[in-house]
């Protein structure tokens, strides 16, 4: 089930790919800068069960 | 222990129900409501006076838990010597048949006819004011790390088989002898830190007992059999407790050999059986070789398989090891983030019997003080519904860490104060801004955020801080006498889940170039995992700049904890060297493509709230 998945840290504009686990809780890091500020880079919207969502 | 068990189960005001299992628990502080399950034993407690006429008769053989399958036990059995209550109890996936026709012997014997085989499971419920969460350890199973041999060399025990082996009610009756021949072994070596301080296998953390014990039994070996030899290979040898310097000495007195290092290779000679151990001695540079006649692997603790169910049931979360995540690690180490539930043991942390005790004792006396005072102060800052403004969505109440938001299909959600810690990550995930959270509405942000961006916001970073770390941060690089630079305009809430989407878009409106939200790190959110809805927020606000044409460069996330001054600044260095890359025409332009729908749901809200706010408790 795990599959790695892109990331770009929005401080240094490093991009990379880990591996993301379902249901995980990960405090990412970005492995260049050490920021916490890590987009990640789905290919779709997607729409989490508060109602808030991508759009 | 025996004893203090059975004082338990006299004790007049406790209740003790053994052999079950909690299957929910709702409602909060002083009011939770918990549904057991009591397991069927089939042999009545109250009736059995442990004559063991039943287990003599059972002709089913199976291996005994309580000695790590190194003895036997009965389809019918007490579960170990000292159990409260003191009667057997029938496994029903070991008997042969629930029948008197397919087995039934023990019913036959049985003088007191205590045994039921139609006994069912039983749901009770019961109405309690506090919870004491103490639900023990796993010990770390060393079939996953096979290098020291475990499943393939009969010689290579755990610490736990070991002490089984060496005790008087064990398999053995306390006669110390090997697997394979049944002799008695000569040399000993014992592996410490054995799924513990190892991060390759996800298990970075100390299992603070495993040194002590070790010594322990070294010197326990000394006593019994003054002609065997004992040898440790350890990394660091712990032991920081009262008196526990001293046992290690006596231990070294005593002849055993503490041998700095951990071992790379273990064969077995196929005549012997013996072990043989490659070992780099980094104390001397050189590489060993030792023979042992058995090998002790002192194998670590893990959080308990039951912790993830236990979580769920009453809003827990973890640290990073697995363990339960307590209220503060060091001002509150024994309250749960959830208010009314304590812990007690090592489901909090690895510990040693004594800081357990002591943690159960603090435990039982949180809870009395709770209980006693008959009443409870509610947090001034929590939330409440404006249900004029309340579209019944619920989403609010999916995103309380601590299920204080009741809501159900088709009604107004009710905040329970009582239970509410005040992060206030309802109100800002609430669209139709139908929740107010005391001292820190939406308005009140709001007008923080405008009045700090009203003069020259391009000279500006604006900062989102939580109370509990990262302004805490800031504080620490002030008294630290950090420099960073001075651009910085903070604006602190509780948890960095208060700040909703419209107050970072506000701010960019109000001409800010740089926009930090800032956290406490995953394992130090102190409203349970709050933060963890920042991190959606954000995330879905650096889609919709990119989505508006704004560099969603422009909003940073960092999580700082109260202890990390050096970060705090080094953030502040690096935001405002973003700041200074964001021209007056990049900000205008952000401006304008912000204002392009004009924000009338949020106007009209924010005049409920004022209206609201006035008239409120
Ligand atoms: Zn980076």
């Amino acid at each position: 089930m795990t599959k790695k998945e892109s990331f770009r840290c929005m401080m240094c504009g490093y991009e990379f790919e880990e591996p993301v686990e379902p249901g995980e809780d990960k405090e990412r890091t970005c492995p260049m800068c050490r920021s916490n500020s890590i987009r990640h880079m789905k290919k779709r919207a997607v729409k989490d069960k508060t109602g808030e969502s991508d759009e | 222990m025996g004893p203090k068990a059975i004082d338990v189960g006299r004790h007049p005001n406790i209740e003790l129900l053994t052999y079950s299992e909690v299957e929910a628990v709702s409602g909060y502080v002083g009011n939770f409501s918990v549904k057991i399950r009591k397991k069927a034993r089939y042999v009545d407690p109250e009736v059995c006076n442990s004559c063991n006429e039943c287990a003599k008769v059972c002709p089913v053989v199976k291996p005994d838990e309580y000695q790590m399958g190194l003895g036997s036990r009965k389809a019918i059995y007490i579960p170990y010597p000292q159990a409260v209550p003191c009667s057997y109890i029938l496994n029903m996936d070991d008997c042969l048949g629930t029948t008197p026709i397919a087995c039934g012997k023990c019913a036959d014997v049985c003088e007191q006819e205590c045994i039921d085989y139609d006994d069912r499971d039983e749901i009770i419920e019961r109405d309690v004011g506090a919870v004491i969460v103490a639900i023990g350890l796993d010990v770390y199973d060393p079939t996953e790390l096979d290098d020291y041999g475990y499943t393939r060399f009969e010689n290579v025990i755990t610490s736990m088989e070991f002490e089984r082996l060496i005790c008087a009610g064990g398999p053995t009756a306390g006669h110390f002898i090997r697997p394979t021949d049944r002799e008695r072994p000569k040399r000993i070596g014992f592996v410490q830190c054995v799924g513990s301080r190892n991060a390759a296998i996800g298990r970075p953390y100390c299992s603070n007992i495993c040194c002590m014990n070790t010594i322990k039994d070294t010197l326990l070996l000394a006593d019994h059999y003054p002609d065997l030899t004992n040898t440790v290979f350890y990394q660091d040898i712990r032991a920081f407790g009262k008196s526990f310097e001293d046992m290690f000495q006596r231990s070294k007195e005593a002849g055993t050999r503490y041998i700095r290092g951990l071992p790379g290779d273990i064969e077995e000679d196929p005549l012997t059986r013996n072990l043989l151990v490659t070992v780099e001695n980094t104390t001397t540079g050189k590489l060993e070789r030792h023979e042992f006649d058995m090998l002790v692997l002192s194998v670590g603790v893990i959080p308990p398989k039951d912790l993830a169910k236990i979580s769920g049931l009453l809003t827990l979360s973890k640290t990073s090891d697995g363990f339960f995540l307590e209220s503060h690690p060091k001002l509150k180490p024994i309250d749960a983030p959830t208010r009314g539930v304590y812990f007690a043991g090592f489901c909090e942390s690895p510990k040693d019997i004594k800081d357990s005790v002591c943690q159960a004792g603090a435990a039982a006396s949180r809870s009395g003080a709770l209980l006693n005072a008959g009443q409870i102060t509610v947090e001034a800052i929590t939330s409440y519904i404006i249900e004029d403004a309340c579209t019944k969505c619920g989403a609010c109440a999916s995103v309380c860490p601590y299920g204080a938001i009741i809501w159900e299909k088709g009604q107004f959600p009710v905040v329970v104060e009582a239970a509410c810690a005040g992060c206030g990550c309802c109100g800002a995930t609430c669209k139709s801004n139908a929740i107010v959270m005391r001292h820190f509405t939406d308005e009140q942000l709001i007008a923080q955020i405008r009045a700090i961006l009203a003069d020259k916001p391009e000279d500006k970073v604006f900062v989102f801080a939580c109370n509990w770390c990262s302004y805490a941060g800031g504080d620490m690089a002030g008294i630290s006498r950090i420099h960073y630079p001075s651009t910085n305009r903070v604006v602190r809430t509780m948890c960095s889940a208060r700040v909703s989407e419209d107050m970072v878009l506000e701010a960019f409106r109000c001409g800010a170039p740089i926009v930090l939200v800032s956290g406490c790190h995953y394992a130090d959110c102190h409203y349970i995992n709050a933060n963890r809805q920042t991190v959606k927020r954000v995330q879905r606000l650096w889609n919709k700049l990119d989505r508006l044409g704004i560099r969603p460069e422009r909003l940073q996330l960092e999580w700082i904890s109260a202890a990390e001054g050096q970060k705090f600044a080094k953030v502040m260095v690096q935001v405002e060297e973003l700041r200074k890359k964001v021209t007056k025409e990049e900000i205008e332009q952000t401006i304008k493509a912000l204002q392009e729908k004009p924000k009338k749901q949020r106007k009209a809200k924010s005049a409920k709230q004022t209206e609201a706010s006035v008239s409120t408790p």
